[in-house]
């Protein structure tokens, strides 16, 4: 591809979302100015790309170039500020603009949203299931796991806290560390930010893929998205919301063997498995504390139909099981066995639960998050233990 | 330019969570450009002497995310400044004409 076609698909993109961010805009955006910082910017660039370029910072393949120059800037590296001055005013106007949402109180909302103490829980499956893979830190691993610590979770979480804004209004857990109570005129500009902080990263992580990752990227959007927005809203379908939400957890790894090249062989297998059938009981868990107030604002989940007593107890069994398959996995996954144990003496206690007293069950979901930064310790250790012995 | 910003509450200076947003966003999109010139092999990296030789990817030294920033920067102060201008001429010009 040569550089006029490069810039030109690039300009031509930054023109057509100023044109659009422009409109809605309106009055906020001044086009005399725009044309203004524009002249400004193209000297700019016409003097100090010249000093830059004759100081021999960078140079350009010469056969890929359209051949004028300005200065000793080729004519295609005016496309950047062009790019700049159509499109970020526009964002920026429309950002700003009087009576709009404001932007601090949006990102407020969006820290809160993203749970921050989960980032973790997307992330490390990631950049573990990268790093045993390649035994590298490359810039492939950095951009995926900024994209699973922050992104990710604000994409997850935040459209949850826009479409579950019914049932949280009625839950009294909510506005803490458990997620966010949602001002309703947050809500479309949250969904554009979540938009905006993804498709960057989905970008890059799908173009340096193959079709293996491409897949699972797709899988794991696809369980981001159809776990609460309208119309798909998988958590109101029991099973289905256990398995979307395990989804999130289990699909970082996926994306990040992908991308790495993995052999999916037995063991391998057998540790995704028993990571999703962990996943599988820690959402059907979460979900029993939720019962009365997802009830009252008719929100069906795997608790809410098949009840608080048989939610649990379905968890203490799918985490016996996670731990069986983990004894089947080469040495030293086996050790990984125990991280199971924590989980069934803290859910233990409540095997007898009734519905109307499952809201008590946020004590053990409150102990849970605590338990998953000493269990993501023991299965680092374990890591740790099989990076020495394979390598 | 952050100078002129601070001194005229410009852009960080004037909302700093929306400026934050559109920095992020205007280095985001600039890096995916040079991304995609690099991966087509337009763009060579110079081994100049006053490079900080701090590579980031193939190609893509340290200093190229510093520059793009810096003229996501100069673009927005660049234009608030002007508006500010502008707005202000044209809010001079009536007064002038009603000979107040």
């Amino acid at each position: 591809m040569s550089y006029p076609l490069v810039a030109g698909a690039f300009l031509a993109l930054a023109a057509g979302a100023g044109l659009l961010l422009a409109r809605r805009a309106g009055a906020a955006l001044s086009w005399p100015a725009v044309a203004l910082a524009g002249a400004a910017l193209i000297l700019l660039t016409a003097v100090f790309d010249s000093l830059m370029i004759a100081a021999g910072l960078f140079s350009y393949a010469p056969d890929l170039v359209a051949g004028p120059r300005i200065g000793l800037a080729p004519i295609e590296d005016f496309a950047y500020p062009i790019a700049a001055v159509l499109a970020l005013p526009a964002l920026w106007a429309l950002l700003t603009r009087p009576g709009g949402a404001s932007m601090g109180r949006l990102l407020r909302h969006a820290w809160v949203a993203s749970r921050p103490v989960s980032w973790v829980n997307t992330a490390f499956p990631f950049a573990a299931a990268m790093l045993l893979t390649t035994r590298e830190i490359d810039w492939l691993l950095v951009v995926g796991t900024i994209y699973y610590l922050v992104p990710y979770n604000l994409a997850m979480y935040g459209i949850n806290d826009v479409f579950d804004y019914p049932s949280d209004v009625r839950n009294p857990r909510k506005g803490g560390i458990e997620g966010a109570l949602l001002p309703p005129e947050y809500h479309r500009p949250m969904v554009w930010l979540a938009a905006a902080t993804n498709a960057p990263f989905l970008l890059i992580l799908l173009v340096s893929g193959d079709a293996l990752s491409a897949a699972a990227i797709a899988l794991s959007t696809f369980a981001l998205v159809a776990y609460s927005a309208p119309g798909l809203r998988f958590k109101e379908r029991p099973l289905l919301d256990s398995i979307t939400s395990s989804t999130h957890f289990v699909s970082p790894a996926l994306v990040g063997l992908a991308l790495a090249g993995a052999r999916f062989d037995s063991g391998l297998v057998l540790v995704l498995l028993a990571f999703f059938v962990w996943g599988l009981a820690a959402h059907a868990f979460g979900a029993v504390q939720d019962i009365l107030p997802d009830r009252e604002a008719g929100i069906g989940s795997i608790a809410t139909v098949i009840g608080a007593r048989r939610t649990v107890r379905l968890a203490l069994l799918l985490w016996i099981a996670a731990g069986a398959i983990m004894l089947a996995v080469p040495w030293p996954g086996p050790l990984a066995a125990l991280v199971a144990l924590p989980y069934l003496l803290n859910c233990l206690p409540y095997a007898n639960v009734s519905d109307a007293d499952s809201a008590r069950t946020n004590r053990a979901w409150r102990r849970f998050i605590l338990l998953n930064y000493f269990s993501g310790f023991l299965v680092t250790l374990t890591m740790i233990l099989f990076w020495s012995i394979s390598s | 330019m952050l100078l002129l910003d601070w001194r005229f509450r410009l852009f960080f200076w004037r909302d700093a969570a929306a400026a934050a947003l559109v920095t992020l966003a205007g280095t985001a999109f600039l890096l995916l450009w040079d991304a995609a010139g690099i991966a087509a092999g337009i763009f060579l990296h110079g081994a100049s002497a006053i490079a900080t030789g701090v590579m980031l990817g193939p190609e893509m030294p340290l200093e190229e995310p510093v520059f793009l920033v810096f003229l996501v920067l100069c673009t927005m102060v660049l234009y608030t400044g002007a508006a500010r201008l502008l707005s202000r001429r044209a809010r001079r010009r009536p007064k002038a004409g009603s000979g107040s």
